[in-house]
């Protein structure tokens, strides 16, 4: 670049191809224009995704937008007609918002979907029942991201990467380099992209920015607490006075007394995902970025004196909640929180789209959000020492980021892919991570707004139901810091992840029956632990477990 | 039934047993009504405090009823559950029957009742260690995702309840009738079949009931050995847990809606129940 | 009759195989198999992916008799049968006595009594989330009303409690259903005598239904008592077995380990053992009753 004035040109070309406005052919002749070369150019973009001249839409594909030529052409033949693709996904929330593009998908190229849908309870064991049995019966399963794992204990994986599907542009437009990196990972496997842009989840904080903006409110916290009322809260100290602040008086003026915090704790659903969530910064900080295992050893971290505290400190949440949290579904701590009750929640992004729709929710509009609170020390369970930081805030992506994966037994691979990438299309993921029933929360850049992505606040106010503005500014701003946190806490996918979150969530849960102490609980998860890397193989386990960081 | 003691008895008698008896019915039936009320809230409304009362208390709705029936799958699991319920309750019968009729009737080297113990053995080992051998099977005879796949696993297990109760149904029919046949030259088949089964069709619409309702009921084999086709209602139930927890509301109109096709069967054996009573009374 | 009897043992010869034979091959050929395939599985090391990674001999039975959960799910499922089936058995006695007694209207009463059996297990069991909950619960809000904090959902206490209710009226149908077709079989002539001897209806039942009924009584309980062992659908749905595993039953963790976790090994260990002791409690239970089945 020989001047400013080509520099900024430059950033506007850059900014256009970013948003897909241009092609990527497009984009090298306008930069060699600029004085690049084309050589240098084509490094910048990736070769492998094949996107030439983008079209907004086409008459052949009412149901995607951007889209390629070569996809035009090829929709005109009906290439699917006759075939027929078997999709397992998960019953309800999830696979109801992969049912809802079967019918769009058909219509453009004539082929059939058949949807298995498979509560979460059996979904992994019907998927991995299906694979180990050589059945085969399903060209594509929807998963969890804990299940990767076991996708790759076989010497011949599982699933498929994607790679030469993503090459060919015959194929809907989706492009894997919109992903935020942290959400890439989930979908990858050794650096190979396996699964098909669907849902992106992570664990933020959401408030009631109204009453926590209430001046009178304010007064009463600065009263009790001796500082102003945080919005949000920044630490875990100043979360466990908010807690306490909003709990056991009605500040919502409904007559009934209302409640701090709001969380779901029965044993054996997803209450576990909280205590991940809420104890990352007491153990994962810009020194360590190992939750589960010391990935030399395989030994399990569970149990350091980080975990500890991070548990004792979790179950002082609980008391700023009704006290039969413990054995509720996450439905009922949601529903806590959309009625009105509850102050916080550190959840889902489930909860601001479930806010949206007055059918469910009182809180349209009042919703504030955060990344989740930090400490101001960590320990690390690797050199086992304690250490002091400013403020150390981690990022997270808990939860299932349900998408599909393509079986290496199918004999149906393309089409498969054809469909899932159908619904990966920026048009498609749009309407998903807008609409609430779908589940579905977004991962990719072009979902967000500017200046990290290149969203637009209209399309979120045209959802069914729509937006409130400020709800979904506030939301996405948050739930982007908390994917692109600089410190994130790893995911948990080797094989028998399940396993090993069971036995922490049992430990976990009994401890919040009162029925044992937190370092003890912790200790039995450890030594269930081991048990189970042993089972597995504890050289194979730590391969994984290296491997999944890649 | 027995009628003496009713017509012998005195008003508080009656009285007493009357207020017992709608003691029992609304012991059973406040769960019911208990779902119909859940049935037409909202999700948000099944965990409202003080909503007990439709129409004063919150405004009922029947959108959980519309989400049920109008889904497609609702309809396709009751019939497979119907067919795989009907189908497991005759072939059951079919094999468990005479077996049952053998087993009181004539001695075996080994102790008939060693062999009764043996079939209700295969209803002790809990579901889930022999479910994955049963996969493995069903993968082998290809009948994964079938009805047939289901109704021979059901038969297998509930063959048991068939033989057991059968058995002690047969020991109870009188055998001067059967011996009476015997002398005026009756074949075994036909004292079998015509004077001993005729005998005991209590018996036979008892477990025939049983039978029908534990199949209907059981959802841990209808979800692993099936994903589609061939989901009976039970399992669909079980998938009313998703990932946001249980919809209680559509969970209640599944409560409800689930009961219907059992408890018809049970009214029409009923039926025959009655006429095989018309008999006469044979125990004693 | 010395001849009659020959007679019919040459035609029983063939006969009572032929009506026997069918179901016992039909059974043993699709559980002798898996049976085999589960007693492999128990000393075998197994892993979702690679199958079966080695023979460990006796490990996986250590592992299970060495397990607090093993044991503690054990208890669960001993304290759940203890108190339900006895009160199933005494409800349903009761109930069936009453409704046998012919009282106009008792054909109602004989339906709606009976029909809990028909109802899915699980859906009681989430049904049962609605009573015991504190936001709204059917039971738990008059309770609170009248000042009594029953902590069903938070507590083991409670949630067995629970568990045991939803039980009792789910399946006190069933001893219902198999005790009243007992007593409906009892000639009424033997009424007619025994009446005129009586002092009073209940003498009546003790003296004449009772014993008359005991064998049909005695295959019912036998049959809930197996059921019930298994226990699974109505606690799980109602507590998932928490707070953490104190109102797990035993199947719930068998299935757990077997059906989620993949781990064949332990959870056939598991069933075997569980078989073996669950074969001890029934001996045990016929040998009271052995003069009714030999």
């Amino acid at each position: 670049m020989t001047s400013r004035y080509d520099d900024e040109k430059f950033g506007g070309v850059v900014r256009e191809y970013m948003r897909g406005q241009i092609s990527r052919r497009q984009f090298i002749v306008r930069g060699a224009q600029l004085g690049l070369s084309a050589a240098v150019l084509a490094k910048l973009t990736r070769p492998s995704r094949a996107a030439a001249n983008l079209l907004d839409s086409a008459p052949e594909a009412p149901y995607e937008s951007p889209i390629t030529p070569e996809r035009v052409a090829f929709l005109k033949t009906k290439p699917y007609k006759g075939t027929t693709i078997n999709v397992m996904v998960l019953k309800a929330t999830v696979g109801d918002g992969l049912k809802y593009h079967v019918p769009h998908w058909e219509e453009q190229t004539g082929g059939k979907v058949n949807v298995a849908e498979v509560p979460i309870e059996t979904l992994h064991t019907q998927i991995f029942s299906d694979l180990s049995s050589g059945l085969g019966k399903y060209d594509a399963y929807m998963t969890g991201c804990w299940f990767y794992g076991d996708f790759f204990v076989p010497k011949d994986p599982y699933i498929v990467p994607l790679e030469t599907f993503l090459a060919d542009p015959k194929h809907s437009y989706w492009d894997p380099d919109q992903w935020i990196p942290s959400m890439r990972k989930l979908y990858s496997w050794n650096g190979k992209v396996y699964g098909v842009l669907f849902d992106g989840d992570a664990q933020a904080l959401y408030y009631r920015k109204d009453a926590f903006s209430k001046k009178e409110n304010q007064d009463k916290f600065k009263a009790k607490y001796n500082y102003d009322l945080p919005a949000p809260p920044k630490t875990t100290k100043e979360y466990h006075d908010i807690a306490d602040f909003f709990t056991g008086w009605d500040w919502n003026g409904d007559g009934q007394n209302d409640w701090g915090i709001s969380l779901h704790a029965k044993v054996n659903e997803q209450g576990f995902f909280h205590f991940l969530t809420l104890s990352a910064p007491f153990v994962v900080s810009a020194d360590n970025k190992y939750y589960f295992f010391n990935p030399d050893t395989m030994k399990p971290l569970i149990n350091s004196e980080g975990h500890v505290r991070a548990l004792e400190d979790y179950v002082k949440f609980l008391a700023n909640g009704p006290k039969e949290e413990i054995a509720w579904t996450l439905g009922q701590g949601w529903n806590l929180f959309l009625d009105g009750h509850s102050a916080t929640e550190p959840t889902w992004g489930d909860l601001p789209t479930l806010a949206q729709d007055p059918k469910t929710s009182r809180v349209q509009g009042k919703m504030g959000a955060a990344p989740l609170p930090g400490t101001t020390e960590a320990f690390n369970p690797i050199t086992g020492q304690w250490k002091k930081y400013e403020l150390n805030q981690v990022g997270n992506t808990n939860g299932g980021t349900w998408h599909c994966v393509i079986s290496r037994l199918s004999k149906k691979q393309e089409a498969t892919y054809d469909f899932l990438a159908f619904m990966a299309n920026k048009k498609n993921a749009l309407f998903n991570c807008t609409t609430g029933w779908t589940g579905v929360q977004p991962g990719m850049k072009f979902e967000y707004f500017p200046p990290v992505g290149s969203g637009n606040v209209a399309e979120w106010k045209a959802a069914n139901p729509p937006w409130n503005e400020d709800d979904a500014i506030e939301y996405l701003k948050a739930y982007y810091a908390v994917l692109a946190a600089p410190v994130q806490q790893e995911y948990l996918r080797i094989p028998g992840a399940a396993e090993y979150w069971h036995e922490l969530d049992i430990n976990v849960s009994a401890v919040l029956g009162a029925q044992v102490q937190p370092k003890a609980a912790l200790d039995a998860t450890a030594a269930a632990w081991e048990k189970i890397t042993d089972r597995y193989g504890r050289d194979k386990q730590k391969a994984l477990y290296q491997a999944s960081f890649a | 039934m027995i009628t003496i003691l009713w017509t012998r008895a005195g008003f508080w008698s009656r009285f007493l047993v009357y207020v017992l008896l709608v003691a029992a019915a609304v012991f059973t039936i406040v769960p019911f009504l208990w779902a119909a009320i859940n049935s037409v809230k909202t999700l948000r409304e099944t965990f409202q405090i003080g909503a007990f009362i439709p129409f004063l208390q919150f405004e009922p709705t029947l959108d959980s009823w519309r989400e049920v029936l109008a889904d497609p799958q609702t309809s396709t699991a009751f019939l497979n559950s119907c067919v795989i319920s009907a189908g497991t309750t005759i072939f059951a019968l079919i094999l468990g029957v005479p077996a049952a009729y053998s087993l009181a009737r004539y001695e075996f080297p080994i102790g008939s009742s060693d062999i009764t113990l043996w079939f209700l053995s295969q209803r002790v080992l809990p579901p889930a260690v022999v479910l994955i051998p049963f996969y493995l099977l069903l993968v082998y005879l290809h009948l994964i995702d079938t009805w047939t796949g289901l109704i021979l696993c059901y038969s297998t297990f509930n063959l048991a309840f068939v033989v057991v109760i059968m058995r002690d149904i047969f020991r109870d029919v009188s055998t001067e009738i059967e011996d009476a046949a015997k002398v005026e030259g009756a074949t075994p088949w036909q004292i079998f079949w015509m004077i001993a089964l005729p005998l005991s069709l209590d018996g036979l619409v008892v477990s025939s009931v049983l039978v029908f309702a534990f199949t209907w009921n059981e959802a841990l084999f209808a979800s692993a050995l099936t994903s589609q086709a061939a989901t009976p209602f039970s399992a669909l139930v079980l998938a009313s847990r998703s990932t946001r927890g249980v919809d209680f509301n559509t969970a209640a109109v599944n409560t409800l809606i689930g009961i219907v096709p059992p408890v018809i069967f049970y009214l029409f054996v009923q039926r025959y129940l009655a006429r095989g009573l018309s008999f006469g009374a044979v125990k004693g | 009759m010395a001849a009659l009897r020959v007679e019919r043992l040459e035609h029983g010869g063939f006969f009572k195989y032929a009506l026997l034979l069918p179901a016992v091959i039909w059974v043993f050929a699709f559980t002798f198999l898996p049976l085999i395939s589960v007693i492999r599985f128990s000393f075998s090391s197994y892993v979702m992916g690679e199958g079966i990674t080695g023979f460990v001999g006796f490990d996986n039975y250590v592992d299970v008799l060495t397990s607090g959960q093993f044991w503690q799910s054990i208890f669960v499922t001993v304290v759940y049968v203890i108190f339900a089936v006895p009160i199933e058995l005494v409800l349903g006695f009761l109930a069936a006595w009453l409704v046998n007694l012919g009282a106009p209207g008792s054909r109602t009463f004989r339906t709606i009594i009976g029909s809990p059996l028909f109802t899915l297990e699980v859906a009681i069991g989430y049904l049962g989330v609605t009573f015991f909950t504190d936001q709204g619960g059917l039971i738990a809000v008059p309770l609170a009303a009248l000042g009594i904090h029953v902590p069903w959902m938070s507590t083991a206490f409670g949630g067995i409690a629970g568990a045991i209710l939803l039980d009792i009226w789910r399946w006190t149908s069933f001893i219902f259903i198999i005790v009243l077709a007992g007593l409906s079989g009892i000639s009424s002539e033997l009424y007619d005598a025994a009446v005129l001897d009586a002092k009073n209806h209940w003498q009546v039942m003790w003296h004449l239904a009772v014993p008359l009924a005991w064998p049909v009584t005695t295959i019912a309980v036998l049959l809930r008592t197996v059921e019930c062992l298994k226990t699974f659908a109505i606690p799980f749905a109602l507590t998932s077995g928490g707070p953490g595993t104190s109102t797990q039953t035993f199947s719930a963790m068998d299935y757990l380990t077997t059906i989620q976790f993949f781990d064949f090994g332990k959870g056939s260990a598991m069933g075997i053992v569980y078989l073996i002791l669950v074969s001890v409690v029934i001996a045990t239970f016929f040998q009271q009753m052995r003069r009714r089945l030999t």
